[in-house]
């Protein structure tokens, strides 16, 4: 019970520290190109993971029912915040086969915001974006590419 | 026997002599009410701190203002994001980069007081107990030149010299802006840094916002180089996404 409760608390404070980070965070770098109302769902297989700033990038091809392959770039957020939220430069690497939740750009470009990434050890993690919550989550079985 | 004690106690007292000499070049300004501000600091919107406040422009200003904020704000909307300076990778400079959007560092030590902010690795100075210069005589920059001294256990900084396109909020200033700040710690452990914009040329009056920080225990601050922003202002000023080849 009492663990509970502090197993919560720490919950809340990690929350309110990633709110406030958030807030922040919102007057750098714009994510309004991507589309806030839909996200897409990819399995695919990594072909460069870039450890920089400004942003992260994620870079994946991903083969479709007929086995045609698309390659997808994929925008993450500073390194500065994805470390502080357990994020390390070899957590992804050439070849692994991945999943993840992004938001795509309005442009229709092969390009998204990495919203979540589901590793190759099963491990989900989430990206940091500030505002997420201002991106609506499409359930897969109802994502149009 | 007695030579060998006496050698012992000398080199003893020259290595503490030594010791303290060190570490008086090295200890920071502390006078009665200085506070000990050294470490890092995050952003904390504390119920003490006010909230931000918008410039007092003069019309013609304040027009100029509205409009780069609205077309930003509709720009957004419509998904076509307006490429800035952050698009750049450039760093906001004084006072934007006191918003501290990453951890912010302070080092107090003999003669300054340096604040170092971890996005961009902004760094400012703070020169103790000197005279400020005439505007005229500071080449312009993104943090100016600042100076400060303690009144009890504020530090009171003047800063001149922040070139114009530098700007907080959207707001034109003058190449003769004055940036004055009051830097205190509260008894609840949040600084606050009372902000003054001084600008009769482009203000109505002085312009005071604050920001507040508490304390990260045990964070050191992270390296932050701006490598490769894939990020790039387009033909029509709109913010783009550099896309790879595969391959290449």
């Amino acid at each position: 019970m009492i663990f509970e409760k502090l197993a919560m608390r720490r919950g809340l404070v990690v929350a309110a520290i990633v709110l406030v980070t958030a807030i922040t965070a919102e007057a750098h770098h714009s994510f309004a190109m991507y589309d806030h109302s839909r996200t897409l769902t990819l399995k695919g297989t990594v072909t460069k993971f870039q450890w920089t700033n400004p942003h992260a990038y994620l870079e994946i091809d991903v083969k479709d029912a007929k086995g045609a392959v698309k390659h997808y770039t994929l925008e993450g957020t500073s390194i500065n915040m994805m470390q502080r939220i357990g994020w390390r430069s070899n957590m992804i690497k050439f070849g692994d086969s991945i999943k993840v939740v992004m938001s795509p750009a309005i442009s229709g470009d092969p390009v998204g915001l990495l919203l979540e990434v589901t590793l190759a050890n099963g491990e989900t993690k989430q990206l940091g974006v500030p505002a997420v919550e201002t991106f609506k989550r499409t359930p897969e079985q109802e994502q149009k590419p | 026997m007695m030579s060998a004690r006496i050698t012992r106690f000398i080199a003893v007292g020259v290595f503490a002599a030594a010791l303290s000499s060190t570490a008086n070049a090295q200890a920071p300004q502390t006078g009665a009410g200085v506070p000990d501000i050294t470490g890092s600091w995050e952003r904390a919107r504390d119920a003490s701190i006010p909230a931000q406040t918008q410039p007092p422009l003069k019309p013609q200003y304040l027009k100029e203002q509205q409009a780069k904020t609205q077309a930003a704000r509709d720009a957004s909307a419509k998904g076509t994001p307006l490429a800035d300076r952050a698009t750049m990778c450039l760093p906001e400079g004084m006072p934007a980069m006191m918003g501290a959007t990453f951890p912010i560092e302070i080092l107090q030590s003999k003669g300054q007081v340096t604040i170092i902010e971890e996005a961009f690795t902004q760094v400012r100075r703070i020169l103790l107990d000197q005279p400020q210069k005439a505007v005229d005589d500071v080449e312009p920059g993104f943090y100016g030149r600042s100076v400060g001294h303690w009144e009890g256990g504020t530090l009171v900084v003047d800063t001149v010299g922040v070139r114009e396109n530098v700007v907080f909020q959207n707001a034109p200033h003058s190449a003769d802006m004055r940036i004055k700040e009051r830097i205190s710690l509260g008894a609840n452990g949040i600084l606050r840094d009372e902000v003054t914009i001084e600008d009769p040329a482009t203000l109505e009056k002085p312009w005071t916002f604050t920001f507040g920080y508490r304390r990260v225990p045990n964070y050191s601050l992270l390296e932050y180089i701006c490598e490769d922003n894939r990020e790039y202002a387009d033909e029509k000023g709109q913010q783009k996404i550099r896309v790879d080849t595969p391959g290449k």
